[in-house]
């Protein structure tokens, strides 16, 4: 899989902007709903999961726009605009991933588990099952993709649209036939979908941080980090997806 | 184009591992034109599970290659845009090269393309011959048939018969869920069969009945629409009953039942006992209210305050003055509770309304003796002791309604209304005693009896509006506030023949008929506007409006002879006030990567109209008309940073008008032993208070750290100015301004595994210190209370089935009296808890709770120690666990009561309440969703 990527990532940017559909910027809507997933923690008891979703469900969910940015060589991922502009500023945590499809490598930088963590390491592409569904998004038309991280216990179904043949996404989904214009984790706990796309150059290029202070590790140190912390927090019967994107 | 595709030829795409004998598999993909299709995505699956093994586009001439392709079990599948997806499974050839028959795809029927996948926005499924698609996304009026939806979908038609058409073929049968519906019946179908109810629509190409039988292919097909029914819409219950008794007519029964679906939610609940729960529990509130559980910023207050922070308080107490539905409510002494509530909340599309209905009762008797040790100048003491029964009988209905519609995204309105209507019956004996030295003692029976009537209503309207510009803000907010009391009460007090005769005497003695009629108004309204600048700052403009105008008529009447009443002028009062509120204020706000810093200044002006007299239109004993015009400043700054640790900083001076009783120019003696002087000169009282504070918390390693410390200083302090008479002991209250008064109140906490997921603990300290002043018989008084607050929590959880939890705290309250150094106090309230929750084998539970205070005042000798052990053993029946029975003992060791401690200014009191003590149940309870354990807290 690794060398389907890396094959192809060599002929889109041999190929150069030839083609016009494989540089552009994606505008994402981040759609979480917490109040499902709180519910399907295992330790809560039915009648609990029952008070949750009543007294505190949000059936809009909790929006971020986040924004895509791809190249056939490489892509990068980062916070959009925000959607209202807030006269109270919450946000400190970073969150940036670069694919790099030449190299095969990614580096992302970001605030998780209460640290700030600068992890490096070879793609590795989830495995993917292509299922015989399509949907238009944006005017594209996508096929249906699905995997699932056991880690995390998620169960992800993207669209893919095959006639933009780079093999980037958003969050740390990629590694299908096309852009992932879309993809929701659980049957809608989490909504990721793409409201605009912009073909040709960014305007504006994400900019990673000149000085990325952060604990280095490796793409297996930090999934180690990522299982033991899910374990200890289900252990200690705390909600672990308050500290850890989803 | 050319390079790109020829390239993509020339390479290679496949797993690059060495196996033997890969294959090289070629084809090309052309339209039913017979057009090649370029840049086609060319994928090859693995047919068990759609595993992705390889994918390619093909070039302009529909060509695709994959080379070194490992040899398995193979699915093409070939996609674009526009086109079906076609797939088919390989056949393996034996040697290494496959040329793949030419792919033709097909055209998806451009009507559905445009209308079901990009109008729609459903997803359209193939399956085989199958397309299936959600036919929930089309838009229906509601009671709508099926008949009516397959009219809108592309490629359908209903001819004049009813007969459904389907890409020009009649449809022959209709199955539900795969089964054939009636007969097969189409007609049947589609008129009957609610649109709202269906999810999904498949039309393929069945075999005939006939070859379904024989199993021999006829070729006859037949045109099938198979509808796939919607899940039960997403709906709810759940509900419980429990019923517990015991020994000596102790009970105790509640019940709540809770429906709801995606818009409505319907819930009721009722309690009765007489083991003193007087409210809902915090879970059974929330499942009563709902969607309502957690509203908040309903008050349309807008601008900074004058506190420095902004807190949302819970508080549970049935409280005759709250709107709010009691919870989490222990009362003292014995008492009789009942309650009944009804809520129901709509939620759909913008609009968000919410109700509820709650009554509450409670039938108390409180038996309690207090003593009180007040000090005079000359370092002399007298006490004074009570004893008392009191019974109160108190019902409140409570309504709360809400009601929320979001316009379009720029517009919110938000309405509430709330309405409060309460009885109050208080019954009390007491005897009191006075002792200044074992020569002079006299006493005093009591038997007070009132009846009140109170009822209050709340409304008020909240529009905030959005601009185009994200960021600017506009809101507006009127609220009224209407209260009106009326209380009838007869007070009578019998003294010991010895002293009734001296009119100075201490005690008098009482036949009074009382009657009070109390109503009050306050309008209140603001005004806000956010103006962003640059994104990231931002300059608020707030404007306050608020008058409350308050009518209080007290009259009393001596009771000469049984059927004669005389007005007694000096204890009836009628006065008439209005307060007058007017804010103007501005801030402008830095906002950016976690940083907040606000930066503002407020005029506030409060003007103070009052008027008493005896009787409503006798002559004015006093006017009062003040007008305080102050300039607020407050800065605040918060912090948030990586890693979870947050930092404030702020100042606020606060402007508090002084009451119009305090204002009032005459002496009040109402009461007897306390009469008030008020003093028109007074000042309103300045508070300028400094917090800040630290706190983290890491996730990681569950270490969790907070400090704050809040000091506030005051100017103009409206204290109460106390002159004892030492002849006949009565104390006269005069307001008065003091500057010099002082409060420090740090916090330290800390907590952190010991083993991690096993065992935690968590330390603090919060001692404090505030500086009072007042004068005592015209000496200025200064009174130092230094608390030293300090605790430890642990929660042990080292195995599934054991939870232990304990913890104590320790408080040494020491009061210093500058002037009377011999009356210094040093109280101490120790507390202790430590409890179990074990699981058994067999559903079998145990928890047992126990809790240790201990109050003590040596210089009065005082020493009270409440041991109170709480054990239950229950089971759960039943396979699904919806049945509990369970056996508690409350108190085994028979020592609660209630216990009260206090050093005021020249004054001490303890106070203690005979409480229900030891009792015991027995109970069963039914859980529609099982019983919850809450094996951890």
């Amino acid at each position: 899989m690794k060398s389907i990527l890396k094959i192809l990532a060599l002929i889109l940017i041999t190929t150069g902007l030839r083609a016009q559909n494989i540089v552009g910027e994606v505008e994402y809507r981040y759609k979480i709903f917490y109040d499902k997933i709180y519910a399907s923690l295992p330790h809560l008891t039915d009648q609990e999961r029952d008070r949750i979703l009543l007294s505190w469900g949000n059936p809009d969910g909790y929006s971020t726009r986040m924004k895509l940015q791809f190249w056939p060589e490489k892509s990068l991922y980062t916070f959009g605009t925000p959607y209202q502009v807030q006269s109270y500023s919450w946000q400190v945590e970073d969150y940036f991933i670069e694919n790099n499809l030449k190299e095969q490598t990614y580096l992302k930088y970001m605030d998780q588990m209460g640290k700030t963590y600068l992890v490096r390491d070879s793609l590795n592409a989830p495995k993917w099952r292509v299922m015989n569904e399509i949907r238009d998004i944006l005017g594209h038309m996508c096929m249906k993709a699905v995997s699932e991280d056991p880690i995390k216990g998620q169960k992800i179904t993207a669209w893919f649209a095959s006639d933009i043949p780079v093999p980037v996404g958003p969050e740390e989904q990629f590694g299908l036939p096309g852009l992932i214009l879309a993809y929701d984790i659980n049957d809608g706990m989490l909504i990721v979908e793409a409201e605009k796309i912009t073909f040709g150059e960014p305007e504006e290029v994400i900019a990673l941080p000149k000085k990325m202070k952060g604990r280095e590790v490796s793409g297996t140190e930090y999934q180690d980090l990522v299982q033991d912390f899910i374990q200890t927090s289900i252990k200690s019967k705390r909600a672990w997806m308050w500290e850890l994107r989803y | 184009m050319k390079f790109f595709l020829s390239l993509l030829l020339v390479l290679a795409i496949t797993f690059a591992s060495q196996a033997q004998s890969k294959l090289t598999i070629s084809g090309t993909v052309k339209d039913t034109t017979n057009l090649p299709l370029d840049y086609t995505s060319v994928l090859l699956l693995s047919p068990t599970d759609s595993a992705l093994v390889a994918y390619t586009l093909t070039n302009k001439s529909g060509e695709y290659q994959f080379k070194n392709v490992e040899r398995q079990p193979l699915l093409i599948k070939a996609t674009y845009m526009g086109y079906l997806p076609f797939q088919k499974e390989l056949v393996l050839p034996d040697t290494d090269v496959l040329e793949v028959e030419e792919i033709q795809l097909k055209p998806i029927l451009q009507e559905l393309y445009e209308v079901v996948v990009k109008a729609a926005k459903a997803p359209l499924m193939m399956r085989g011959d199958t397309l299936e698609y959600d036919a929930s996304k089309f838009k229906v009026p509601p009671g709508a048939t099926l008949e009516d939806l397959l009219r809108k979908l592309p490629g359908m038609q209903i001819d004049a018969n009813g007969n459904i058409i389907a890409q020009g073929e009649q449809v022959q049968k209709v199955t539900v869920d795969g089964r054939r519906f009636f007969g097969g019946n189409t007609k049947m179908a589609t008129q009957n069969l609610n649109a709202e109810s269906i999810s999904k629509l498949q039309l393929f190409d069945d075999k005939s009945e006939q070859s379904k039988l024989t199993g021999v292919e006829d070729g006859v097909k037949e045109k099938t629409l198979n509808v796939e029914l919607k899940e039960e819409a997403k709906k709810g219950g759940f509900g419980k009953v429990s019923a517990a008794a015991g020994p000596d007519e102790r009970w105790n029964a509640n019940a709540s039942f809770n429906k709801f679906d995606k818009v409505n939610q319907f819930s009721v609940i009722g309690y009765g006992n007489n083991v003193n729960q007087s409210g809902l529990s915090w879970d059974d509130l929330q499942e009563f209210r709902g969607s309502s559980a957690f509203q908040f910023g309903d008050t349309g207050d807008f601008g900074f305050n004058g506190g420095g922070g902004n807190y949302i308080v819970f508080s549970g107490g049935d409280n005759e003055e709250s709107f709010e539905i009691p919870f989490n409510n222990l009362n003292s002494g014995y008492s009789n509770n009942q309650a009944v509530g009804i809520n129901y909340n709509y939620l759909k599309d913008k609009k968000d309304f919410s109700s509820n209905y709650f009554y509450s009762r409670s039938d108390q008797i409180l038996k309690s003796v207090n003593s009180r040790t007040n000090f005079l100048q000359d370092n002399t003491s007298f006490t004074s002791t009570d004893q008392s029964r009191q019974n109160n009988v108190a019902g409140h209905h409570r309504v709360n309604l809400r009601f929320q519609n979001e316009l379009d995204s720029a517009n919110t309105i938000t309405l509430t209304a709330k309405g409060r209507l309460s009885s109050l019956n208080t019954l009390l004996f007491s005897h009191q005693e006075l002792i200044r030295s074992t020569m002079e003692q006299s006493q005093m029976d009591r038997d007070n009896q009132s009846d009140k009537w109170s009822g209050a209503f709340q409304g008020t309207a909240i529009y905030r509006h959005k601009f185009k510009k994200s960021g600017r803000n506009f809101a507006a907010s009127i609220s009224d506030t209407y209260s009106k009391a009326d209380q009838d009460g007869t007070q009578k007090a019998i003294v010991d023949h010895l002293n009734s005769t001296d009119p100075n005497t201490y005690f008098q003695s009482l036949d009074q008929v009382i009657q009070a009629l109390n109503g009050s108004n306050l309008i209140k309204s603001s005004l806000l506007y956010v103006e962003p600048i640059k994104k990231i700052f931002f300059w608020e403009t707030f404007y306050n409006f608020s008058q409350s105008t308050s009518e209080t008529n007290r009259q009393v009447y001596d009771v000469e002879t049984s059927d004669t009443r005389e007005l007694n002028p000096e204890l009836s009062r009628f006065f008439d006030n209005k307060i007058t509120y007017n804010r103007l204020g501005s801030s402008i706000r830095y906002a950016n990567k976690g940083s907040n810093l606000s930066v503002g200044l407020a005029a506030s002006n409060y003007r103070l109209n009052g008027e008493f007299s005896v009787v409503e239109g006798s002559e004015i004993l006093g006017r009062v008309n003040k007008s305080y015009l102050n300039f607020t400043p407050n800065v605040s700054y918060w912090k948030t940073m990586k890693g979870n640790k947050r930092i404030n900083a702020s100042y606020a001076m606060g402007v508090t008008p002084p009451s119009i009783a305090d204002l009032q120019p005459y002496k009040d003696i109402s009461n007897p032993l306390y009469i008030r002087e008020g003093n028109p000169d007074l000042e309103p009282e300045v508070s300028h208070s400094f917090n800040t504070g630290y706190n983290m918390y890491d996730p990681a390693t569950f270490i969790n750290f907070r400090f704050s410390f809040n000091a506030t200083f005051y100017q103009n302090q409206v204290v109460q100015n106390q002159t004892i008479n030492p002849e006949t002991l009565v104390t006269t209250y005069k307001s008065g301004n003091a500057s010099g008064g002082q409060r420090f109140y740090p916090y330290l906490g800390f907590g952190f595994p010991i083993v991690k997921t096993k065992a935690n603990a968590y330390l603090y300290a919060n001692p404090s210190y505030n500086k009072s002043l007042s004068l005592i018989n015209s000496i200025e008084t200064e009174t130092h209370t230094y608390s030293h607050n300090f605790g430890a929590n642990f929660d042990l959880t080292p195995l599934e089935w054991l939870g232990l939890y304990a913890g104590s705290s320790f408080r040494l309250s020491k009061t210093d009296y500058e002037q009377n150094p011999s009356q210094n106090q040093d109280i101490v309230n120790w507390s202790a808890y430590s409890n179990a929750n074990i699981k058994l084998p067999k559903d079998f539970y145990l928890d047992v709770k126990f809790n240790y205070n201990r109050y003590k005042n040596e210089s009065f000798g005082f020493d009270q120690k409440v041991p109170i052990l709480n054990a239950s053993f229950y089971k759960l029946l039943g396979e699904a666990k919806k049945w509990e029975v369970r056996l508690s003992a409350n108190d085994i060791l028979d020592k609660n009561q209630t216990i009260s401690q206090y050093a005021g200014q020249n004054y001490v009191s303890t106070g203690r309440i005979e409480t229900l003590a030891r009792y015991f149940l027995l109970g069963l309870t039914y859980n529609m969703r099982g019983i919850e354990v809450k094996a951890r807290r």
